[in-house]
């Protein structure tokens, strides 16, 4: 009962910073058609952000997770007015898209790099302690993520289906032209997302370097799985997506337990194979009928 | 017009061929023909790649994982199982097209993004567990050898065994063995891009529909182009293993791809012979930024992201582009390639 309870709880952090990172990557894809090769930069950029603020100008911790969201929003901006807005109507846009993120993540991370230096830094923003849950041992910073991230994956659910603002996502990424023909201004529509998935990915960059340490490429890892998880919630499902993150982490965690730390990952990516030769559409997607 | 095309590029084909085979007759330095082994390298990785990607139209980011597939083949080959290395190449060439056979059914069966996305999980996957490993398979001079190489890697194994023969003009040797494996990719790269298989991979790449309805079933074609492309970057890898003697799992971290990404990025995507080009530029523009100090990531970023927004067909789209600018076809230009297309 123990190991069941630990691995819940394991599983479930693990599902929740997954599921931050995979909202917003799939809500991207859902719009803009784009995969956001340069998400897990956005994450690196909210946990120094945080570092920065809580560090070096010692301002309390809700304000310093403020400044993360804030610090990847803008970066999801920036992305977007300076590069992605340039390839739109481009041929080709779905894989050149992955090649210009791809080339802004390594620019960025060697930003960071030259900024903060490769020394593996603690996150200070968490908060300490253990309490007890069933005569088992859980930290503190674990519920506390695991709240997070549900408080935040609800008001990104709200804010999709209940207001005209979501409304105006849904649209564009149903259909671009017939949303515009709606009078949507999609422009707007796709800076609100990248903004959105950005803030997202910059609170999942703080939980995740508070659980390990911070360092430039701490983003690699996370974004893996977060493309693991999109693709098999079928991209552009931001619902599949945070379903598909919590189980998978879930999963990851007692895989780590029962198989060994190293399988993790490996287990659940063949998983996910088998599940594309099954569903090439994703658990949650729906098959495209291509008309010719 | 298919087999003037073939012609054409054979003839460039061979040129480049000689024009490399006599670099050794007039350059001594053995640092300036190691770095011409290396742009050989490179560009057969970057070439292969973008068969697969410029012309097959398969966004596929494991192709690195080939590479290393090939190099540690030859290391596990040579160390491990005390192979000679001209029998460890050849298997590990092999050993690539197995891998990419595998991989390649299990991923080509989605398209676009999804190849993308689940091409780098696997490859990203295959190094995390190479550097993950600390299990000692053997003991090599007292340290532990992990089967994989750990996060090491292989070093020190049987190179291709010029040194007793050509004593100081070793490298000469390498040169002319990697040399002759470049020329067999490059031939092998034009005959297969410029013959029947490229037609079927550029026109699934514009229209799979189209195609598809003409009897062209992309997944059996994209197999074949991934399985190739495989097959020649691993015997790159192999040879590359055997010029530095190391195979270990910096051959397929993140900036090794991205440097040869921008390869095939700057020389132009889907195109005969920009990647080449773009190899030798992107070497000799990281290798002047080694001055400026650590700029390596910086260049291969920037180049990266302004290639594809401003000139996403690359040097060798740039060129096609001034040319049909400069010299606009005439009438009789145009009445030679249409009775051309009869042959």
């Amino acid at each position: 009962m123990d190991i069941v309870i630990q691995i819940l709880v394991t599983g479930m952090t693990l599902g929740a910073m997954y599921a931050l990172a995979a909202v917003g990557l799939s809500l991207i894809f859902g719009t803009l058609g784009m995969f956001n090769m340069a998400h897990g930069l956005f994450m690196t950029i909210g946990a120094y952000a945080a570092y920065a603020a809580a560090e070096q100008f010692g301002l309390p911790l809700v304000v310093a997770v403020l400044a993360a969201m804030a610090a990847g929003a803008a970066m999801g901006v920036a992305t977007h007015l300076v590069m992605v807005r340039f390839m739109l109507r481009s041929k080709a846009f779905e894989t050149n898209v992955i090649v210009a993120t791809a080339g802004l993540a390594i620019l960025l991370q060697d930003f960071v790099l030259k900024l903060f230096g490769g020394y593996p830094y603690p996150q200070p923003v968490r908060i300490e302690g253990v309490v007890r849950l069933f005569d088992v041992a859980v930290a503190r910073q674990s519920l506390l993520i695991i709240a997070v991230a549900m408080v935040l994956i609800g008001a990104v659910a709200w804010l999709l289906l209940k207001t005209r603002f979501g409304m105006a996502i849904r649209a564009t990424a149903i259909n671009r032209e017939a949303a515009q023909l709606m009078g949507v201004r999609t422009n707007s529509v796709y800076l609100q997302v990248m903004a959105l998935a950005g803030a997202l990915a910059g609170v999942a960059g703080v939980m995740i370097s508070s659980l390990s340490t911070l360092s430039p490429s701490m983003g690699g890892d996370p974004l893996l799985k977060a493309f693991v998880i999109c693709v098999v919630a079928g991209l552009g499902n931001a619902w599949g997506a945070g379903v598909s993150a919590f189980a998978l982490g879930l999963l990851e965690a007692a895989i780590q337990y029962y198989v060994g730390v190293r399988f993790g990952f490996p287990v659940m990516l063949v998983l996910v194979i088998a599940i594309l030769i099954w569903r090439p559409q994703g658990l949650f997607g729906t098959e495209k009928v291509v008309r010719l | 017009m298919l087999a003037g095309e073939l012609n054409k590029h054979l003839a460039i084909a061979l040129v480049i061929a000689v024009g490399f085979a006599a670099v050794p007759l007039f350059v001594g330095e053995r640092y300036l023909l190691g770095e011409v082994i290396i742009f050989f390298i490179w560009a057969m990785v970057a070439m292969n790649w973008n068969l697969l990607m410029g012309h097959a139209g398969v966004f596929s980011l494991a192709q690195l994982l080939f590479f290393a597939c090939g190099a540690y083949g030859v290391a596990m080959g040579t160390q491990l199982a005390g192979l000679s290395i001209w029998l460890a190449i050849p298997l590990a060439a092999l050993a690539a097209i197995v891998l990419a056979l595998l991989i390649g059914l299990a991923c080509l069966r989605l398209t676009g993004a999804y190849v993308a996305l689940l091409t780098f999980a696997i490859a990203e996957m295959a190094r995390i567990l190479i550097v993950t490993d600390t299990h000692c398979f053997t003991l090599i001079q007292n340290n532990c050898q992990q089967l994989f190489g750990g996060s090491t890697g292989f070093s020190r194994f049987a190179d291709f065994g010029f040194r007793p023969i050509l004593r100081g003009d070793w490298i000469v040797g390498h040169y002319y063995v990697v040399w002759a494996v470049f020329v067999l990719n490059l031939v092998a790269l034009v005959v297969i891009i410029h013959g029947r298989l490229g037609l079927a991979f550029r026109a699934i790449r514009d229209n799979v529909g189209y195609a598809s309805s003409r009897g062209i079933d992309r997944q059996r074609y994209q197999l074949i182009a991934f399985a190739s492309s495989a097959l020649l970057t691993g015997l790159a890898g192999a040879v590359y293993a055997g010029h530095f003697r190391f195979a270990g799992p910096s051959l397929f971290e993140f900036s090794t791809l991205m440097f040869v990404l921008a390869m095939v990025i700057v020389g132009g995507l889907g195109s005969t012979w920009g990647p080449l080009i773009g190899a030798g530029v992107m070497m000799i523009v990281v290798e002047l930024a080694k001055e400026l100090g650590d700029a390596r990531s910086i260049i291969l970023g920037l180049s990266i992201v302004l290639f594809v927004v401003f000139l996403p067909k690359g040097i060798a789209g740039g060129v096609e582009r001034l040319r049909a600018f400069v010299f606009r076809p005439t009438s009789q230009n145009r009445s030679t390639t249409a009775t051309d297309t009869h042959r």
